[in-house]
Order: structure tokens, then C-alpha cells, then sequence
């Protein structure tokens, strides 16, 4: 068990470690001098280039360096938890950070416990109905829900739900996730990724129904609900696990949008902050951190996939 | 329809290829007119290309004057979608957003399909490491939210585009290289192509794999013809299908991002409107005035939708062997 996730973690690592290389020539060679960032408000020329003070503050934080060493310096630092300091507030980019992360990791977990209590019946419903009006309906709706936009659904919700029909108060800010303020932000968060749960979970069935043993159990005369239950809906859950990573990024870069919309201080709130600032360090810590949470998801997937089907117990003991 | 399946199942051995490419896209086109929400979806993209062509022609005002006398006026008879804080009609320029939106998905469809097409296809004929290399690229891009890349990539690759923007002008004093609606567009369509090229180099690398393989192909290689000749000539056109369909969904994908960025403010930046930075200024006044809102949202939603549908009909339609059931 262990070779084999140490397996999985070699096939996602040097992935991981390249985007994070791409990443941070991007800002390294692009996003301009970070000293000048730092002291971007106040109108002095003590920090211009070829001022004695700016070139021992440059020495200070290492930036003569190669570039090389200092992405091996920042990756060494962030291994051990230390992102470095903001640019715009000089304060400590970790500390932003796991004030930040609580409320996104919430948000996401949430979503996908709605996703997955809401998006498996309504597949399963669809496929019992094949071409039928509820299919129709469920796979219409997934797929009219998943073209829209989350920074339109979401106010658009907001209008209705708090202006128009003013049954709900306006959510601002996060006060938790059993909380009222949670349900127009966790409603958009699910709504979308949803419908990769609901068509997985559909064709899952569908694929299942056709098999022998399913034919076997109704010929010997089951009834019909205890076909389904017993024999049809056990093996639909592996499909629907393994495109959890794809569910996750799309929650991730949904709940980052939201989050600016609600108001919410999460990991999106950050990123729209490090945008505003040219706050690369944030920014950064930030990529690093989403980057941490797919890559953490789609290990998960691949572990918890040869536990969920016997078949693949072989491909455990490491024959990758 | 009993004749016509009967009919379909007699012509699957007996007719000449000529004949049969003929009917397999007529049955497809066929298939696409019977999906009722594919229709609806191909005419609200017609008359989104129309106003993105002639809307600026038929809208009564300028999307940029400002008025400040009737500045945030909910909708009225003159002002069909009201005004905004400064007084410039919405609906006019909730029409210009069209051209935004539209100009820069169709370029950013056209280019990112090019890059998949030459990336797949060297992937898919050539395989081995080369392929290796590039799938597990790919996959990896294919794995984290494209909004986060191009987020990163919008913000460090502005000041570089700004300053060799800066630089073209002062060589030519070309006033072109001065306007930063220019940059602002230049910038959100490269940065999209370089997040939404993947899927497309996928597709074509698996097409390819499956026609590299045929007896033409191995009769033009037997041939001596060039490999440049073999890809592009018998490979590409026998492949190219699935990536029309993708080109819809990529549509839609990338109005979705151009108007996140925006939204974001590293996308299109205002004055210049586009429906990403109208939703995110409504965003600031939308329980006094939620039609600033509500317009430029609504709009972009059904922009999007119209893709996703037309998308899936356009894949029921193409591949009837995904067919629902």
C-alpha cells in the first residue's frame, strides 16, 4: 500500500513542481521588481535601482541569487511552511494564508457532500427513466446549470433570493457552513460541478443494467426495487469517485469566484487582493495552495479507487 | 423512420465512399435539426454574431458617452436597460460586450484549435517519448483550474506586453500601439489560448492514433510521400471531426473566461465594456440599482448556455454512437 502511493505521489510531484517552476518565471521575469512593489506608495527614490539602500535591501532578500537558486530557496522554505512575506503588507504570506484556507476547504468539502448527496440520485433517477421527461429534465438542467457561469448565477440568485423575493438575508462576509448566510454560496458552489457527478452516475447505471447479473436477478424473479438496490446501485459509486478530481477543480475555481461576490474571505479573496496589490508572494502562496489541494484530490482518487473495486486490487500491490 | 433505419443498415457495406460522406454528414445535420434546444441555441448565436457585427451601427447612443444628468436611471422607454453612474446607456453597451465577448472567443477558438491541431497531431503520428512528454503536459494543464493559470499568466504577462507595446511605438509612432483597449485584448486572448489549447490536442492526438493506422495511409507512406504531406493532407482532414465539436463547447469556455478575467479586473478593463467587468461594476451598487447587474449577467448566461447546448447536440449529432442510450 505504501509503494503504491509513493507510486502515485512519483506520477504527481514532478508535475506539481514544474507548473510551480512555470509559475514562478512567470512572475519572476514578468511581474516586475518586488522592492519596487514593497515601496510603490511612498514617493521616495531611496528605492529605485542604483540607490545604495535599494541594492542592499535587494542583497537582504536574496534577489541577486540566480533564478534557479531562488525558486530551490523558495520551494526548500515553502516544504517547511514558510511562504515568504507579502509585498503589499510585509506580513507573513502563511499567516494569510491559514486564516484563508478553513473557510475554502469548508466551502469545498461542503459542496462536494451536496454534490454527491444530490448529483447520485438525481443520475440514478435519470438512468432508471432513460429518454423519458425525467431524464430529459435532469440532464437538460445539468447541462443548463453547468453552462452558466458562477459570477452570474450567483448574483443572479442574490437579486432573487434577497431583493426581489426577500426570503433570505443578504449573505456577506461567512459565518459557517450550518449557518444561513451559507446557503446561496454553498448552492452555487455545488450547482455547477454537479452536473459531472449527475452524467457519471447516470452512464454508470446505464452501463450496469446491461450486465448479466442484473438480467440473472431479474429472471429469477427479484423484485424490481431490490434489482436496483442490492445489485445495480453498488458498483455506480467508482466511476463517480474517480472524476472527483475534476469535480474539485472545478469547485476550486468556482468557490474562488464566488467567494469575491459573497464576500467571503477565502482563498479567492486573497487572489483578487494579490491582483489589486501586485502582491506576487500572496499570489503565489496562493497557486500553491489550490495546486496542493487538486493534486492532494487526485491522490485520493487514486488510492481509494482499488478499495472501492476488487478488480483493481492488483494494480495496488504497485503492477502500474 | 422503420424504412430509413433499414435503409441506413443496407448502405453500411454496399455504397461508395463518396456517397456515403455525403449521407453520413446529411444524417448528422439531420440529427442536429430534431434537437429542438440545438436549434434554439444555433439562433441566439446568430443573433449574437449579429450584434456583434452591426450592433454598434444600431444601438441609439454611445457606449462611452457619458450623461451625468440621468446617471443610474432604472430602465424607462429611452434608456430600454437604464443607465449606469455615469449616465452611458446599458443596453448599448451590453451590445458592444457582444463584440468584446465575441471577437475574442472566436480568435481565441481559432488559434487554440491551430496549436491542439499541431500539437495533437505530432503527439498522436509521431508517439513514443514526444508523446509521453506532451500527454503528461496535457493532462497535468487539464488538472487544475484554468482561471488560477490564467490569472497568474493575465497578471505577469502585462507588464512585459506593456512595455514591448511601448517600445513598438516609440520605433514606428504608430498611435495603434498606444491604445490600451489594444493591449487589454491582445493580452486576455493570449493568455486564454495558452490555458484552453489542451483539450484539443487530446482529441486530435486520439483521432490521429485511430487514422494513422489505414491503408491509405500506410499506401502514401509506402508512397515516399513527405511525413509533412501524410499529416496534413490524409491525416488532418480524416481527424479534424470531434475538434469541431470541441470548437462550440471552446466557445462558450472561453467567453466564460474572457468575462472571469474581466470580472477579476485583469481581463478587458473599463472603459471598454465587456460583460465580465459591467457584472463586477453592477456588483458594487446592486441593491439600489440591480438592473446594472441583472443585464450584463442575464445576457452572459444565455450566452453560455446557447454554447453548451449547441455543443451537445452538435456531439449527439457527430457521434451517434455516444448517442443517449
Amino acid at each position: 500500500m505504501i509503494r503504491f502511493i509513493l507510486l502515485r505521489l512519483l506520477r504527481w510531484l514532478p508535475g506539481v513542481l514544474l507548473l510551480l517552476l512555470i509559475v514562478y518565471a512567470l512572475m519572476f521575469y514578468g511581474g516586475g521588481d518586488p522592492i519596487q512593489i514593497m515601496f510603490s506608495r511612498e514617493a521616495t527614490d531611496l528605492f529605485q535601482p542604483g540607490n545604495p539602500r535599494y541594492e542592499a535591501l535587494k542583497d537582504k532578500m536574496g534577489l541577486n541569487r540566480p533564478f534557479l537558486v531562488q525558486f530551490g530557496d523558495y520551494v526548500w522554505k515553502a516544504a517547511q511552511g514558510d511562504l515568504g512575506l507579502s509585498l503589499a503588507d510585509g506580513r507573513p504570506v502563511m499567516e494569510s494564508i491559514s486564516a484563508a484556507f478553513p473557510i475554502t476547504l469548508s466551502i469545498a468539502l461542503a459542496a462536494t457532500a451536496i454534490i454527491a448527496l444530490v448529483g447520485i440520485p438525481l443520475g440514478v433517477i435519470a438512468a432508471l427513466n432513460q429518454n423519458h421527461w425525467p431524464d430529459n429534465l435532469i440532464l437538460g438542467g445539468a447541462l443548463f446549470f453547468w453552462g452558466i457561469p458562477t459570477f452570474v448565477i450567483a448574483p443572479l440568485l442574490m437579486v432573487l433570493l434577497c431583493l426581489q423575493f426577500p426570503i433570505l438575508p443578504v449573505p456577506h462576509g461567512w459565518t459557517g457552513v450550518f449557518t444561513v448566510n451559507a446557503i446561496i454560496p454553498l448552492t452555487v458552489a455545488a450547482i455547477r460541478p454537479m452536473a459531472i457527478v449527475i452524467r457519471q452516475a447516470r452512464s454508470a447505471v446505464l452501463d450496469v443494467l446491461s450486465e448479466d447479473y442484473i438480467r440473472t436477478a431479474r429472471a429469477k424473479g427479484l423484485p424490481e426495487w431490490v434489482t436496483i438496490t442490492k445489485h445495480a446501485l453498488r458498483p455506480v459509486l467508482t466511476p463517480v469517485v474517480t472524476q472527483m478530481g475534476v469535480v474539485m477543480t472545478n469547485l476550486l475555481a468556482g468557490s474562488l469566484l464566488l467567494e469575491i461576490v459573497f464576500g467571503i474571505p477565502g482563498i479567492g479573496r486573497l487572489i483578487r487582493d494579490g491582483i489589486l496589490n501586485n502582491d506576487y508572494s500572496l499570489l503565489l502562496g496562493c497557486v500553491l495552495v489550490v495546486l496542493t489541494m487538486v493534486t492532494l484530490t487526485n491522490l485520493l482518487v487514486d488510492i481509494s479507487y482499488p478499495l472501492l473495486d476488487p478488480r483493481l486490487k492488483q494494480a495496488q500491490r504497485g503492477d502500474v | 423512420m422503420a424504412p430509413a433505419s433499414t435503409i441506413k443498415k443496407l448502405t453500411d457495406d454496399g455504397v461508395t465512399a463518396d456517397e456515403k460522406a455525403i449521407g453520413i454528414w446529411r444524417d448528422s445535420f439531420d440529427r442536429l435539426l430534431k434537437n429542438k434546444m440545438a436549434v434554439l441555441s444555433i439562433a441566439v448565436v446568430v443573433i449574437l454574431f449579429f450584434f456583434a457585427i452591426f450592433g454598434p451601427y444600431l444601438t441609439p447612443y454611445d457606449f462611452l458617452k457619458q450623461d451625468l444628468s440621468i446617471r443610474g436611471q432604472p430602465p424607462s422607454a429611452d434608456h430600454w436597460l437604464g443607465t449606469d453612474n455615469l449616465g452611458r446607456d446599458v443596453l448599448s453597451r451590453v451590445i458592444y460586450g457582444a463584440r468584446t465577448a465575441t471577437l475574442v472567443s472566436l480568435l481565441v477558438v481559432v488559434l487554440s484549435s491551430l496549436i491542439g491541431v499541431v500539437v495533437g497531431s505530432i503527439s498522436g503520428y509521431f508517439g513514443g517519448k514526444v508523446d509521453f512528454f506532451l500527454m503528461w503536459f496535457t493532462d497535468l494543464n487539464m488538472a487544475f483550474p484554468n482561471l488560477v493559470l490564467g490569472v497568474v499568466l493575465a497578471v505577469s504577462l502585462r507588464p512585459p506586453l506593456s512595455r514591448w507595446m511601448e517600445q513598438m511605438y516609440l520605433s514606428t509612432l504608430n498611435p495603434v500601439f498606444r491604445q490600451s483597449s489594444l493591449l487589454d485584448l491582445a493580452l486576455v486572448i493570449v493568455v486564454i489560448v495558452l490555458v484552453a489549447w489542451c483539450p484539443y490536442a487530446r482529441l486530435l492526438r486520439s483521432q490521429v492514433m485511430a487514422v494513422r493506422n489505414y491503408n491509405y495511409v500506410l499506401a502514401a507512406r509506402a508512397l515516399g510521400l513527405p511525413t509533412f504531406t501524410i499529416v496534413t493532407k490524409y491525416i488532418i482532414p480524416n481527424a479534424i471531426g470531434p475538434v469541431i465539436v470541441q470548437m462550440s463547447a471552446g466557445m462558450g469556455s472561453a467567453m466564460l473566461t474572457e468575462s472571469a478575467l474581466s470580472f477579476l479586473g485583469i481581463g478587458i478593463q473599463p472603459p471598454i465594456p465587456s460583460w465580465g467587468n459591467m457584472i463586477n461594476e453592477g456588483l458594487r451598487q446592486w441593491t439600489s440599482a440591480p438592473h446594472l447587474l441583472m443585464a450584463p449577467a442575464l445576457v452572459l448566461g444565455l450566452m453560455t448556455v446557447a454554447f453548451s447546448f449547441l455543443g451537445d447536440g452538435l456531439n449527439d449529432a457527430l457521434n451517434p454512437r455516444q448517442w443517449k442510450g
